[in-house]
């Protein structure tokens, strides 16, 4: 069993490599230290806090653990070394991630001296009534899936009339399972839904250029959440250190909660993410909204199989403000009805649906109810809007409604991301949205619909701005990186299962 | 002080191995009492004990060990437990040589096999915590050493090659002294290439049989005041020279990751009490608790040149006879077997090594007795370490 206070410490050091610099010698510890051996007493208070999650190491010594320790064992076999940031100023031990060592041969010496990045990822398996535990001494190989990115700090320009979207990130695990005509990503072992929520989160700060600290409140959206009862967003919270941190107690100035309808969990809070930044008295200047899922779904031969053939697993988050907005919020209708297609009971393991009755009476009625008043109350036509992207469980749903709605093949298609990720739940639609933001040009209409079962569906307008363009130079984590790439690994559908499973 | 080095009299230990059917009651008493009785004292003489465990609170919900041995002894002497064989001994030593007890039992005892599914996360105990949690095992840093000795020295191509075998050469050199070993775990030959297959079955630089194996055992003995010692025994083996040196627990936070320095101090530390120089000494019991361990030991007690050990090692067992030769000179390495061989009750292991050199000293080590010029050696050392170079502990023992 693990004990909550060693959690709270070691996951609160370790999930974003905090350490310590003397800011007299400029010697880089580890882990938090309160003087500097090299200058001793003189340099009690003189050290300044520092972490290392957006670095980039370089892997310089490694091994192949082929029979890890108990907790480890399903991670095994992995590649363990020292990892040195800053020249060699610090070294940290390190497993690498996201790689399964194929039988035979292993040349250690292609690892050395690569560069690696910081990976927020689970630590070791426990069972399943303790807490999960987390930690990013996991890396990749920053020439990799995943490239290593800066995240600055950037002062904003221009406050607009309207609140909208700042930044955006995706993030999409590197394993992928092709049948038929569709991909769809896979989860490593040590990922899941808690995971992929802290790297969407990074990617939109990144993208944003907004001081994490300026967060005043995140929503994490999920149906996956490894926990019946505990936030996720706290954990997003601390590890991205979003809010003023009171380092005496550890304590943050952000409100973190997680919101759960099926897949329209995060879209709901759109709106309310939007609002509180524009309410004057709240002082929240950014907002930030999270989908994650590890998609759940029954093994194909057990009911509620069928699900098996689509889901997917990703993360997305968008950061909302008044500041250097790259789309307004023009407006949002939201409808709901108490249609249960889709329901997962307490302690089950996997969801089950409604079969037949998921289309027309669940889906397709919210989606173009929602749709349709939205574009009544802003007096649209399907010609006013440059796309169109609504909630993806499959690829006839999607289609078939944009047709309904009048929307042709250019304004729906570059939403369309099922085929290549699967239904990722709580991402679905917003992942369509990032695809298109990820290529609209300035004074563009975009429509977004969610669909979430149980059911309802959030429909919104967004107008996209100038800086658009500006800051998509700071985003090198697309979606397109994230479909088209060489670094891409199939692996077959045990290998699928088992990965899914995780720890 | 030189006057009052005390006088190891009496040694004892007991098979290393799996001992499924004794409790560490039983083999710590065995190794006891085969101690007192070579030194031809009584449990009752005892001033003092000093024993030394690793394990025994996770094995065997042993929590005081002191109260076990109480029980045992049936003595309400001062009692200490410390962690390592050599630990308890330099404690045992400071006691004796502070004039404060005369005759003291020095005793270790691990059994490790009584948890063997989980014994490998309790040597994690002896890492940092963060290499745990990164997914580091009992082997990984031998592993990481090796990989940053080899960048270092630029070693590669055919020299990697010499590299290797000298590496499989210990192991195949210390399981054959072992032959001759009664108590040791393995008392079977094995070739290089055997070794060499273990390795690339892994994919990993070191394989099974690099490594020390997991084992239960005791060992023990008795050390006194030169006076008394002197009433004892004829042969009486001094300990002249007695020392420790501690580093950072975290490996990757240590400034040189291809050597133990704190291995380094304590020999310097010990041959300054001794009086004498690493040149001095004729055998030597190193820690291979990982076949590059004895290698790496060779270079931090000052035997080898920094990054020459593993061809010191080569060429003296191309044509093996029974000793390394470096620079010109003979020195017998791991006699017993060493860890690999002998085995490794962690807790007991330092005192193995220590029953080897004195018994090797004093002549009575029968088939596998080494000469210097037809005598017994004169001096020996022998290096302990706690966790990855941790702690490091150097005793010299001499005959005087």
């Amino acid at each position: 069993m693990s004990s909550e206070p060693i959690e709270r410490r070691v996951s609160y050091i370790g999930d974003r490599l905090r350490g310590s610099r003397c800011t007299l010698c400029g010697k880089e510890y580890f882990r938090g230290k309160d003087y500097c051996g090299k200058c001793g007493r003189k340099s009690f208070g003189k050290m300044k806090d520092i972490d290392f999650f957006y670095e980039k190491g370089k892997l310089e010594v490694c091994t192949l653990i082929g029979e890890p320790t108990n907790k480890f064992v399903k991670l095994g076999p992995y590649v363990y070394g020292i990892v040195s940031f800053q020249n060699g100023k610090v070294r940290v031990p390190g497993r690498l991630t996201d790689f399964i060592p194929k039988d035979g041969e292993l040349d250690l010496s292609c690892f050395e001296d690569r560069e690696v990045v910081p990976r927020f990822r689970r630590r070791y398996a426990v069972t399943r009534s303790d807490i999960v535990p987390t930690i990013s001494l996991a890396f990749t190989l920053a020439d990799d899936y995943y490239p290593h990115q800066e995240y600055e700090i950037i002062k904003p320009k221009k406050e607009y009339d309207t609140p909208g979207i700042v930044g955006y990130g995706v993030y999409v695990s590197k394993f992928r399972i092709k049948e038929g005509m569709i991909e769809r990503s896979v989860p490593f072992l040590d990922e899941d839904a808690v995971t992929a929520a802290v790297e969407a989160g990074k990617m939109a700060l990144i993208h944003s250029g907004v001081d994490h600290s300026l967060i005043g409140k995140v929503y994490v959206g999920s149906e996956s959440n490894p926990y019946a009862v505990k936030p996720i967003a706290s954990k997003v919270a601390q590890v991205l250190k979003l809010g003023m941190e009171e380092k005496t107690d550890g304590i943050q100035s952000v409100d973190a909660i997680d919101t759960e309808f099926a897949c329209k969990a995060a879209t709901s809070m759109f709106k309310d993410a939007a609002s509180l930044v524009y309410y004057p008295h709240a002082r929240t200047p950014y907002t930030m909204t999270v989908g994650t899922d590890n998609s759940q779904a029954a093994p194909r031969d057990e009911l509620g199989g069928e699900l098996d053939l689509y889901v997917g697993y990703g993360g997305s988050a968008f950061i909302f403000g008044m500041h250097d907005v790259i789309a307004e919020l023009e407006g949002w209708y939201s409808c709901t009805s108490d249609t249960p297609d889709f329901w997962r009971r307490d302690r089950e393991p996997y969801p089950r649906h409604g079969g037949r009755f998921t289309g027309e009476p669940a889906y397709f009625k919210h989606v173009l109810n929602a749709c349709r008043k939205l574009m009544e109350q802003l007096n649209l036509k399907s010609s006013d809007v440059d796309y169109f992207v609504s909630h993806q469980p499959n690829i006839g749903f999607p289609v078939r409604v944009a047709q309904e709605l009048g929307f042709k093949e250019d304004q729906y298609m570059p939403g369309l991301q099922v085929a290549k990720f699967g239904n990722t739940y709580s991402s679905s639609s917003p992942i369509g949205l990032a695809a298109i933001l990820d290529r609209a040009k300035p004074n563009e209409r975009i429509i977004i619909v969610s669909y979430g079962s149980g059911a309802g569906s959030d429909a919104y307008s967004l107008l996209t701005t100038s800086q658009i363009k500006d800051k998509r130079q700071r985003q090198k984590f697309t979606i397109k990186h994230q479909i088209k790439n060489e670094h891409l690994e199939y692996v077959d559908y045990t290998t699928y299962r088992r990965l899914k499973h995780g720890l | 002080m030189k006057r009052r080095r005390p006088a190891i009299i009496g040694v004892g230990r007991t098979k290393f191995g799996e001992h499924y059917e004794r409790g560490p009651e039983k083999l710590v008493e065995e190794a006891g009492l085969q101690a007192l009785d070579s030194a031809g004292v009584k449990r009752k003489d005892l001033d003092a004990c000093y024993f030394s465990d690793y394990f025994l609170q996770i094995t065997n919900k042993i929590g005081i060990e002191e109260g076990f041995q109480s029980e045992l002894l049936e003595l309400n002497v001062p009692m200490e437990r410390m962690r390592s064989f050599s630990s308890a001994l330099l404690n045992a030593c400071h006691a004796v040589q502070s004039g404060k007890y005369g005759i003291v039992l020095v005793g270790g005892v691990e059994k490790m096999t009584d948890r063997w599914d989980k014994i490998r996360d309790d040597l994690m105990l002896l890492e940092d915590p963060w290499s745990y949690y990164a997914g580091c095992t009992p082997e990984a840093n031998h592993e990481l050493l090796l990989r940053g000795y080899i960048k270092k020295y630029g070693i590669s191509g055919e020299e990697l090659e010499k590299f290797n075998t000298a590496l499989a050469q210990i192991s195949v050199k210390n399981h054959h002294h072992a032959i001759e070993n009664e108590y040791a775990q393995y008392q079977r030959d094995i070739s290089v290439d055997k070794v060499l297959k273990e390795r690339s079955k892994a994919c990993k630089p070191l394989g099974l049989y690099d490594f020390a194996p997991i084992s239960d055992g005791a060992s023990a003995l008795i050390l006194a005041r030169p006076e008394i010692a002197k009433n004892c025994s004829d042969t009486p083996v001094r300990v002249l020279g007695s020392s420790s040196a501690t580093d950072y627990v975290t490996f990757p936070s240590r400034e040189d990751r291809t050597s133990f320095v704190a291995s380094t101090i304590a020999m310097k530390s010990a041959l300054k009490m001794a009086d004498i120089e690493a040149g001095n000494i004729q055998i030597a019991e190193l820690y291979d608790q990982s076949t590059l361990l004895e290698m790496i030991s060779l270079e931090d007690l000052g035997f080898s040149k920094k990054g020459k050990a593993w061809l010191d090692i080569y060429n003296s067992c191309k044509e093996y006879q029974g000793f390394y030769e470096i620079n010109g000179k003979k020195l017998f390495v791991n006699r017993n077997g060493g860890l690999k061989a002998d085995g490794n009750p962690l807790g007991a292991t330092g005192g193995a090594q220590i029953f080897e050199v004195v018994k090797q000293l004093r002549g009575e080590a029968g088939s596998r007795q080494v000469e210097m010029d037809g005598d017994p050696p004169r001096f020996g050392c022998i290096s302990e370490l706690e966790g990855f170079g941790t702690k490091a502990y150097v005793h010299i023992l001499g005959r005087t």
